[in-house]
């Protein structure tokens, strides 16, 4: 570069820094546990709004939750928490400080799937019935309509952040909305069939994950 | 002298609560920095217009920053995002000679190389990287790049398009 190009370059910038620190104001530090209020206050908005209409368990309402239930609700919750929390990360940007974690908790999910898998391998017929069973369309509607709610209030969030790769984010934020939505779900939904959960509920979060891939990273570019 | 990462994670803290003395010693750095850290990653031109959004961008975006995490990585990672992000609008222009050295030469040269975008090239392939570098940094046309490396043209625009996502999707990554 030469010496004449220097100079104007440091002209250009030094006066742009001049502008810039005029309009210094001071700011609220954007703080990861902010954002992991806001899902929490999405998810338990999406609760006490489809839980008076479409009813809960009587197991979850007699707060005597089945193995089932407490299995799934366990997987679902860790894996939207896991994934929210690596995207609401993500917002503060940082080389070398991703975080990977939630890897582990889609692994632990997918126990449902593979254990209905080995369950046919073993000889246990499916059931059927499943795939049309009339909760299906409740299961993926009120899972869904749960996660969009979860994911806009997500998304309104991480629009403040200074998010460095929309993409992987756009995943996690379905990812997170989707399991949490599902979970909200999950605590009325009739059914203890672990083919069920494995079918439907993945359906759902997949869908939502999806979604998120397609529609968040538009909403967050600088 | 030029502050450490320690003492600039401090400005930064005291910008965002509305100092404008540290705000301008944090600006000031962070130009001279990012000249550096784009210095033979586009052309010369281009880096100018480079710094200036990526110093936008962390005004714009100053209250994402942690002051008790090193500044580095977080301005680091706002100026990979703006550079992939400039790769990306199908930016070319005429080129002067690269600049393969890094500026850095003191004691976080270690720390400065990690986040390096040489560090992000190198994930790639061979031929996405050629690629991206003769026709995204160095502005040759895709059938001048397709002569000079062998590859057919078609090779090398696949391998810009997923060359480029790969960096995308690599901004946060040691």
């Amino acid at each position: 570069m030469s010496k004449a190009n220097r100079v104007m370059i440091s002209t250009a910038t030094s006066s742009q820094i001049d502008s810039l620190v005029a309009d210094l104001a001071p700011v609220r530090r954007a703080k990861a546990r902010t954002g992991l209020l806001v899902v929490a206050a999405a998810t338990l908005l999406a609760f006490a709004v489809t839980a008076p209409i479409f009813g809960l368990r009587p197991d979850v309402a007699a707060l005597h939750p089945s193995e089932i239930v407490l299995l799934r609700s366990g997987a679902l919750l860790l894996m939207g928490v896991a994934a929210a929390w690596a995207v609401i990360a993500s917002s503060s940007p940082g080389v070398g400080s991703r975080r990977d974690g939630w890897r582990w908790t889609v692994a632990a999910a997918l126990l449902f799937p593979v254990t209905s898998l080995a369950l046919v391998l073993g000889g246990t017929p499916f059931p059927t019935w499943i795939f049309s069973a009339s909760s299906a369309a409740w299961c993926l509607g009120i899972s869904l309509t749960s996660a969009l709610a979860i994911g806009s209030a997500l998304t309104a969030w991480l629009r403040r952040g200074a998010v460095t790769e929309p993409d992987r984010a756009g995943w996690l934020t379905g990812l997170a909305a989707g399991a949490l939505g599902t979970f909200v779900y999950n605590l009325g939904c009739s059914s203890s069939s672990v083919h069920y959960a494995a079918l439907w509920y993945g359906l759902a979060v997949v869908i939502s994950a999806v979604v998120g891939r397609l529609v968040v990273p538009r909403n967050l570019r600088w | 002298m030029r502050p450490d990462d320690t003492t600039m994670s401090a400005l930064m803290g005291k910008a965002q609560s509305g100092d404008a003395e540290a705000y301008r010693a944090v600006l000031d750095y962070s130009r001279t920095w990012l000249a550096g850290f784009y210095r033979g990653r586009i052309d010369p031109a281009g880096a100018d217009d480079l710094v200036q959004e990526t110093l936008m961008s962390v005004h714009a975006k100053r209250a994402t920053y942690d002051p008790s995490r090193p500044f580095l990585p977080w301005l680091a990672a706002i100026a990979r995002y703006r550079w992939v992000d400039r790769l990306r609008r199908n930016y070319r222009r005429a080129e002067s000679e690269l600049d393969e050295t890094l500026s850095e030469g003191d004691h976080e040269a270690e720390v400065i190389a990690r986040i390096s975008i040489d560090r992000m090239l190198a994930r790639l392939s061979e031929g996405q990287a050629e690629a991206i570098r003769l026709v995204k940094i160095e502005g040759l046309t895709i059938a001048e790049a397709s002569g000079r490396t062998g590859q057919s043209e078609s090779l090398v625009k696949v391998n810009i398009h997923r060359g480029l996502k790969k960096l995308a999707a690599n901004v946060e990554s040691e």
